[in-house]
């Protein structure tokens, strides 16, 4: 069935069409929230509140985007879950991502070791940014959205998008420039 | 000196957007123009672009579970504790205005403790003569009943304080709740 036709029957009601779409559409929110929190558990949460609110609010999608539309109710979720963590910040350290979920037969254990450890390092760094510059980043640079997607999700205009792209991969290059372990020479800038 | 440094911050501006290939006519040209005089950002435009090229091998990972929803309750009302929280906020402030001016006698209540002193004995009807000013003051100041409404507003805060108390107390323990079945 046709993307247009789940988001319709969802309209109506119908959960198991959105199921569908929430199959389709769960990876780039999961990893959204994930990249954006820095947390599994929150990210976790952040994922299922996204997918709630969009079934209950797939009566104001007008068309268009869709994955633009979900990743903005996303986006939104995870702001409220950034103020819970910091109004309740977390105390355990294995809490801390930085399990990024790596293709372990793809690659030797070596590379394997070193992409994590890579993932830690831009994780540790994306947290330092604002969360506007930190979520334009993310979906350029690891998720592969267009300028015009990202507009959409940020709902702003191409010129603020430019700009916060532009600021928060400034910071970013600064924060990895000092931190990056002399072990990832191979990804030194 | 300051000329090139004002170029070279420019064209730094516009790197991010020139390695995305989102710059106009005239903006590419400015950039490729200065990328071609200065080494400095020549190499801070290389360096830009390896960080680009690191994060696009960021590893993508996998959802732990399934996110499809089971059920879905219906949409639960607006809390009101936002709007009961705000209240008592508003209420608390009109209290603390009262009671401050009050004490420092911006309502003139003073006046009528003394106006009302000076007033005894009242004096007849028909010997009716021009008020001075302490006395328009009075006559102002008559139509503050301040001590009725400082009174009201302690009521209605401890109200309002206890309903929040309660609401508060209430999201807490359903929040526990949640993150127990978590």
């Amino acid at each position: 069935m046709e993307e247009g036709d789940l988001i319709l029957r969802s309209k109506e009601g119908d959960l198991e069409s959105f199921n569908r779409l929430v199959e389709k559409y769960q990876r780039a929110v999961y990893n959204l929230a994930l990249r954006m929190l820095g947390q599994a558990s929150a990210a976790d949460d952040a994922t299922q509140e996204a997918f709630l609110s969009a079934f209950r609010g797939i009566s104001k999608f007008r068309g268009g985007n869709f994955r633009a539309w979900l990743l903005r109710i996303t986006a939104n979720a995870c702001r409220d879950q950034l103020r819970s963590l910091r109004r309740h910040p977390i105390t355990s350290l294995d809490e801390l991502v930085l399990d990024t979920e790596v293709d372990r037969d793809a690659q030797s254990p070596e590379d394997y070791a070193l992409r994590r450890e890579l993932g830690a390092e831009i994780m540790n760094a994306l947290a330092t940014l604002p969360s506007e510059q930190r979520l334009a980043v993310i979906l350029y640079d690891i998720e592969g959205f267009s300028y015009e997607e990202i507009a959409q999700v940020m709902n702003c205009s191409l010129g603020t998008v430019r700009s916060r792209l532009s600021r928060g991969r400034g910071r970013l290059r600064h924060c990895l420039a000092q931190h990056v372990e002399p072990s990832l020479d191979e990804f030194r800038l | 000196m300051f000329k090139r440094k004002s170029e070279c911050q420019k064209a730094r501006g516009l790197l991010s957007p020139y390695i995305d290939q989102q710059l106009s006519t005239s903006e590419r040209l400015l950039v490729e123009d200065h990328l071609a005089k200065c080494a400095l950002c020549s190499g801070e435009l290389e360096s830009l672009r390896a960080m680009v090229n690191l994060l696009h091998r960021v590893p993508v990972g996998s959802p732990p579970r399934s996110f499809a929803l089971a059920e879905v309750e219906p949409r639960r009302r607006p809390a009101p504790f936002a709007l009961v929280s705000a209240a008592t906020a508003v209420a608390a402030s009109a209290m603390a205005f009262f009671f401050v001016g009050d004490a420092f006698d911006l309502f003139g209540t003073r006046v009528i403790e003394e106006g009302a002193k000076q007033r005894m004995p009242v004096p007849a009807p028909e010997a009716y003569q021009p008020l001075d000013a302490g006395e328009v003051g009075t006559q102002v100041a008559e139509k503050w009943p301040v001590w009725q409404i400082e009174i009201a507003l302690i009521g209605v805060v401890v109200v309002l304080g206890a309903v929040t108390f309660i609401l508060w107390r209430r999201r807490r323990r359903a929040r526990e709740a949640r993150m127990g079945r978590a």
